[in-house]
């Protein structure tokens, strides 16, 4: 009968080599569930949301649109057909429920898009806020805002928060849950402005972030050949 | 556990796997210097490089869960940038984890070649949303790629997590092999004298 052939010094080196030390995959368990309880502690395994609204203050409110929406401000500039286009009106409130209504009242108007996730956003507001701390805009002009595309699980949210937090005094029209006061300014990208003359028409329209000259230019712009 | 548990969970496993490939870089540079460096390093090859292909499969396998949790479970949706990189990590998880259970060493090059995909594509990314690069000035509306959901420690974002996955995985698939054992006497001489188990 044929015994099984001892294992050679070789064999026994390859083996050591092909398997590994048991003790690394307990090491690694172990890591693992060091790193689950130190995150679970960490936590405190609630989802309490950091972020604090004022009382009775919403992120979005029922916008009524009145008039003819836009067009979608063409992708990679050429030129806007919504040029010499009466906006649409739009009423509606600010976070803490005070009426707002972007309407043809005669006034020549900026109107300023923003999304409380969006990092260009988040940039352009507080230039903007620096700048209109020093400067005025022409007399007579209005300047509006709309915070939309709003979303609690997007981050930096709520806008109400974030807007005062960076000093926002403009006028804000929170928009509705489906955005219709964006979607009536043809929005496509943020931030969105829209300068408004006195007869309401649009004179110009730009999105992304902007220097405060070219903000200003678009604040003198609003006042056409008045 | 909740979204801010497991994100942190996610977070702290990137700081192990950055620790991890930090210390594999270490190891290999200091060894051509030190030959301190150098011994520890063996040792610590010996320990890895047999389990290393299982242990790339099973990072893969973590990340590709999370990204899987974050989209699905925390509603976060992937932006384009996202996709590129699941694209590239999603196909590791079977691709290392039968090659780890058929111990096929040959799929290292496979693995690495995607991992080496996929890491650019998480620093474009992580550049992207720390606004040293910009696509545009402006926002889509719809899902734009510099959001950032999530930022834990200070520093790990989503694609920096990516990126440390691809690391760690292009790390232990360059050091799963077996060549790189030969010439270790020392290895042999502790197997044969028994203080080594086979």
């Amino acid at each position: 009968m044929a015994t099984p052939k001892p294992k050679s010094k070789s064999s026994a080196v390859a083996a050591a080599r092909k398997k590994g030390p048991p003790w690394l995959w307990i090491g690694v368990a172990g890591v693992v569930v060091i790193l689950a309880v130190a995150a679970l502690v960490s936590s405190g395994g609630s989802d309490k949301k950091k972020n604090s609204t004022a009382a009775g203050a919403e992120q979005t409110r029922p916008v009524t649109v009145t008039g003819t929406a836009l067009p979608e401000l063409p992708q990679g500039g050429g030129t806007d057909p919504a040029v010499g286009q009466v906006i649409p009106e739009a009423r509606g409130a600010s976070f803490d429920g005070t009426p707002v209504d972007i309407r043809n009242d005669g006034r020549p108007k900026l109107i300023l898009f923003v999304a409380h996730w969006c990092p260009h956003c988040q940039r352009e507001v507080p230039l903007l806020t620096s700048y209109l701390e020093s400067h005025k805009l022409p007399s007579g002009v209005d300047l509006y805002t709309v915070a939309t595309a709003t979303n609690s699980t997007r981050p930096n949210y709520p806008p109400s928060a974030w807007l005062a937090d960076k000093g926002w005094k403009a006028p804000t029209l929170a928009d509705s849950d489906d955005a219709k006061a964006a979607t009536a300014f043809g929005l496509n990208a943020f931030p969105y402005f829209v300068a408004v003359d006195g007869s309401g028409k649009v004179v110009a329209r730009t999105t992304g972030e902007i220097t405060t000259d070219d903000f200003a230019d678009l604040a003198t712009k609003t006042l056409g050949n008045r | 556990m909740n979204t801010q548990t497991v994100t942190l969970f996610l977070a702290l496993l990137a700081v192990v796997a950055e620790i991890g490939t930090a210390v594999a870089v270490v190891l290999i540079v200091g060894g051509r210097f030190s030959p301190a460096v150098r011994r520890l390093g063996q040792q610590a090859l010996e320990a890895v490089s047999p389990s290393a292909l299982s242990l790339a499969a099973v990072v893969a396998a973590v990340c590709t869960a999370g990204s899987l949790y974050l989209s699905e479970v925390a509603h976060f949706p992937p932006c384009r940038l996202c996709w590129y990189q699941r694209i590239a990590m999603y196909p590791l998880v079977p691709l290392l984890g039968i090659a780890a259970w058929r111990r096929d060493r040959g799929v290292r090059l496979y693995g690495i070649v995607i991992a080496a995909l996929g890491a650019p594509i998480s620093i474009y990314h992580i550049l992207l949303e720390r606004d040293i690069i910009h696509e545009s000035g402006a926002c889509d509306p719809a899902n734009p790629c510099n959001i950032v959901w999530v930022k834990r420690l200070g520093y790990l974002t989503i694609p920096t997590m990516a990126l440390s996955g691809f690391a760690l995985i292009i790390t232990l698939l360059a050091i799963s092999r077996e060549e790189l054992l030969d010439g270790n006497p020392q290895a042999e001489v502790e197997v044969q004298r028994g203080r080594r188990s086979p």
